[in-house]
């Protein structure tokens, strides 16, 4: 028992270092900032693991040591328990001699006051052994094999954490309001974080996103996110419609379904003259935000890249910066408190042109090192601009050259999709871990031992026993065991007071 | 009533229980130091009247923000420091029969609810939506109750380490001046906290308990002050277990996964290792006593950073309850 403690508490130790140094799975961006600020020290961190603790093969060496030693620990324990659970209570040479000791005097036989007490205890689920008129009786099992309960379950917790992590995934998918996603591999945004015996089989199932909708109070306080959804079949047939919102996830053929974040995108469209080159919605970020500034209150990050068609004239792409809430912006500029931008209210795009060569064309990221700034400006809902010179369209001007327009803002969200076979393993290890700590931590071993002998007419019951745990309760219990183990056995033999009867402990 | 009338009620009855806590805690110490019967009934009257206005705080509150009280620190501390009181009147005090330790329980409640009140303060409002939960009845009840009850125990157990010392002196001042001594039950040279065999003196707990405060005043003896801090620990340990389930649980709806290691979530877990250490260090032959006690107050730090540090320091799912 004592390495199995020694091992929990070293772990609980290594959390409290992973709680205090960032790590990359819960705040990667405080563990890139740790890596700018202290280079040594950041480097020495990330080769020990520091920055991955619970992720570290020291964690999960210390894990696997932790649960070698408990189940070296709980065999031979479960045995024994076996063993004397099975075994009858033993018969003792000497009554009077334990702690709770009394006598009555009876008026039944000596047989048939010890069947009599046998009975009542084993009535009151205690479990006895009878020899003539000899009774031993012992309660209080439950304590023993609670805690065993109790224990054996985190072995079935690191059964459903193998089985769930290695078995399940988790994503993230991005969808545009009137867009649909599909579940499959290429499908999810960023990193797939795949169990090893993941059989790398999606459902095929769709998701489409009616609408998004955030509610801010005044305060900027979230109120509420809802994903309004279509789930689809593999075939695109509507299985049915769902509101997803935090803490209200969608379930559907083993995949769970989350409300993770939000944000615009806003549809370009750009075109030559008349001809269309792209139009599409554009799925934004969020700048980050400096110290003391709301998130908010900054604008989104976008970019469309126009490869060239023929070779001979450069690329082009425009980057832009959304304000999705106009009113909100000018009053940041006005009092120099920035305001967070919540809702749309007439959103407008900064626009800035680049011509060049465009080294990145199959990445999500825009790399303006070989191109330069030609143009800005600014382009609100529903209006056109140049990209030669960065000018506002009148309505009926007709344009020349490039131009790109902003006909229209949507809302994308961001749904965590997960598979994980082992959370009712999981949640059945919890229940039973409840249901075996509190008969460990509170039922008591008790013996109780009764001897009849005969005396004139009747007998008289000689009764003693302990218990190991909760005495003073047992004291209690004691006295009502005698006096109920009298009563079956034919109750009092002579009126009371005789100076034989005595309830006492000692 | 209005909304913003019951916040106004919450805010005074928020302080009308700070006040009562203080006069409350400074009439327990004056017991404890000049040991007149009337001080601790006024203390006792004081520490009801704050407890009254503590849970008409909490009404109030969570009348005013149309949900359950208990949505941000502010108001878990408010909850906290009731439960505490409530805890230490009904339980230490009505049965268990402690009358000392009133002072103690009023100072962590006084502690929490200035920390409350000035680190958490936040208007009454409604409820971020990842906490918009029927979990968060469940999860943040059984949060506060193990929490409170952990921080009895703990109050305990720095109280026992503190007279136990004093008691090993008294006692070795005695062995040198006597012949071995003789002592009435409580105190034993060879297993000084066998609290079984204290509990099982003539007449069980009380009369050992009568005749230890005959010998050394009004404060319990050691040997009481750990067989407290033992069983109130010993009924946190399944409540705060649950705590953490329930949690898993929200989690798992609420994020997707069960477990992931939050901070909040880390230092629940480090402070649920510690005390079943505690208990396993109780139920092994030479760390009773001191030993299992230290450990005992180590668990107490733990919950005091799980509950304060992890808002405040530590960044995590969980700071949107600062």
């Amino acid at each position: 028992m004592r390495t199995a403690l020694i091992l929990l508490l070293l772990l609980a130790l290594a959390s409290v270092v992973g709680s205090l140094v960032p790590q990359w799975p819960n705040t990667p961006d405080r563990v890139l900032r740790y890596l700018e600020d202290h280079p040594f020290w950041g480097e020495a961190f990330e080769r020990a693991g520091l920055f991955d603790v619970f992720g570290s093969w020291w964690f999960v060496l210390l894990t696997v040591l932790l649960f070698v030693s408990l189940v070296a620990c709980l065999i031979p324990r479960t045995r024994s328990f076996v063993r004397a659970v099975r075994a009858r209570p033993l018969h003792a040479r000497e009554v009077d001699s334990f702690r709770h000791y009394a006598e009555r005097r009876v008026a039944g036989t000596p047989e048939d006051a010890a069947g009599a007490a046998a009975v009542l205890l084993r009535r009151r689920f205690w479990r006895t052994a009878r020899a003539g008129t000899q009774v031993a009786a012992e309660k209080g099992v439950l304590r023993e094999g609670g805690s065993l309960l109790f224990h054996w379950a985190f072995l079935l917790i690191l059964i459903g954490v193998i089985v769930g992590k290695g078995t399940g995934f988790s994503g993230f998918a991005v969808i545009v309001e009137g867009d649909t996603w599909v579940d499959a591999r290429a499908n999810y945004d960023g990193q797939l974080r795949a169990g090893r015996f993941f059989d790398g089989e999606f459902t095929g199932i769709g998701v489409r996103l009616r609408s998004f909708e955030s509610d801010f109070r005044r305060s900027g306080q979230p109120m509420d996110f809802v994903s309004r959804v279509d789930l689809l079949d593999p075939r695109g047939d509507l299985i049915r419609r769902q509101d997803i919102r935090v803490n209200h996830p969608a379930q559907l053929e083993g995949l769970r379904i989350f409300q993770s974040s939000f944000g615009w995108a806003p549809v370009i469209e750009t075109a030559r003259e008349a001809d269309v080159l792209t139009s599409a919605p554009v799925v934004t970020d969020l700048t980050p935000a400096p110290e003391g500034v709301p998130a908010f209150a900054m604008p989104w990050r976008g970019f469309v890249k126009l490869p060239s068609a023929d070779g001979a004239t450069p690329d082009v792409a425009v980057s832009f910066q959304l304000y999705p809430d106009s009113e909100a912006f000018l009053t940041s500029l006005a009092t120099g408190e920035p305001v967070a931008m919540l809702r749309e209210n007439e959103p407008f795009l900064r626009f800035t042109v680049w011509r060049g060569t465009l080294t990145d064309l199959a990445t999500n990221r825009l790399d303006t090192s070989l191109m330069r700034r030609t143009a800005t400006g600014i382009v609100g809902l529903g209006q056109t601009a140049s990209l030669r010179t960065g000018e506002r369209l009148a309505p009926a001007e007709s344009p020349t050259g490039l131009t790109v327009s902003f006909p229209e803002l949507r809302r994308y969200t961001v749904l965590q999709v997960a598979e994980d076979r082992g959370v009712p393993i999981v949640l059945l290890a919890a229940i039973l871990i409840l249901v075996g700590l509190l008969p460990a931590l509170y039922d008591s071993r008790r013996k109780l031992w009764i001897r009849a002998e005969p005396d004139g007419e009747g007998s008289v019951l000689k009764i003693g026993g302990f218990a190991l745990q909760r005495k003073p309760q047992f004291e209690e219990e004691f006295e009502r065991l005698v006096e109920a183990a009298a009563r079956a056995a034919g109750g009092p033999a002579t009126p009371a007071g005789s100076e034989k009867e005595q309830v006492g402990s000692r | 009533m209005s909304l913003s009338d019951w916040a106004l009620v919450a805010e005074d009855a928020f302080n009308l229980a700070v006040w009562a806590y203080v006069a409350g805690m400074v009439l327990y110490f004056a017991y404890l130091a000049f040991r007149r019967e009337p001080l601790w009934w006024l203390g006792r009257i004081a520490a009801w009247v704050g407890l009254l206005a503590n849970v008409v705080a909490i009404v109030a509150r969570g009348l005013a923000a149309e949900r359950v009280p208990w949505g941000n620190m502010y108001e878990y501390s408010t909850m906290l420091a009731a439960l505490v009181v409530g805890v230490y009147l009904i339980w230490v005090e009505g049965r268990q029969k402690q009358k000392a330790l009133g002072g103690f329980a009023l100072m962590f409640a006084v502690l929490t609810m200035a920390v409350a009140a000035t680190f958490f303060f936040v208007p009454v409002g409604p409820l971020v939506p990842a906490l918009n939960s029927y979990w968060i009845k469940i999860h943040v009840v059984a949060a506060i109750a193990g929490s409170s009850l952990f921080a009895i125990g703990g109050i305990a157990t720095i109280l026992y380490l503190i007279k136990d010392s004093i008691e090993r002196r008294q006692l070795g001042r005695l062995a040198s001046q006597q012949p071995p001594p003789i002592m009435g039950g409580a105190i034993d040279l060879d297993d000084p906290l066998d609290l079984d065999r204290d509990v099982d003196g003539p007449g069980g707990a009380q009369t050992g308990t009568e005749t230890e405060q005959a010998r050394s005043g009004i404060f319990p003896s050691a040997a009481t002050l750990d067989r407290v801090a033992y069983r109130v620990i010993a009924f946190a340990f399944p409540i705060w277990t649950f705590a953490v389930i329930a949690g898993a649980i929200w989690a798992q709806e609420a994020w997707g996964r069960y477990w992931g290691w939050d901070p909040k979530e880390t230092w629940s877990f480090i402070t649920w290792v510690i005390f079943a250490g505690y208990l396993h260090a109780r139920a092994t032959n030479g760390w009773k006593g001191r030993r299992a006690a230290v450990i005992a107050v180590v668990g107490f730090v733990a919950l005091l950073i799980t509950y304060y540090a992890v808002n405040l320091w530590i960044v995590g799912l969980h700071s949107y309850a600062k």
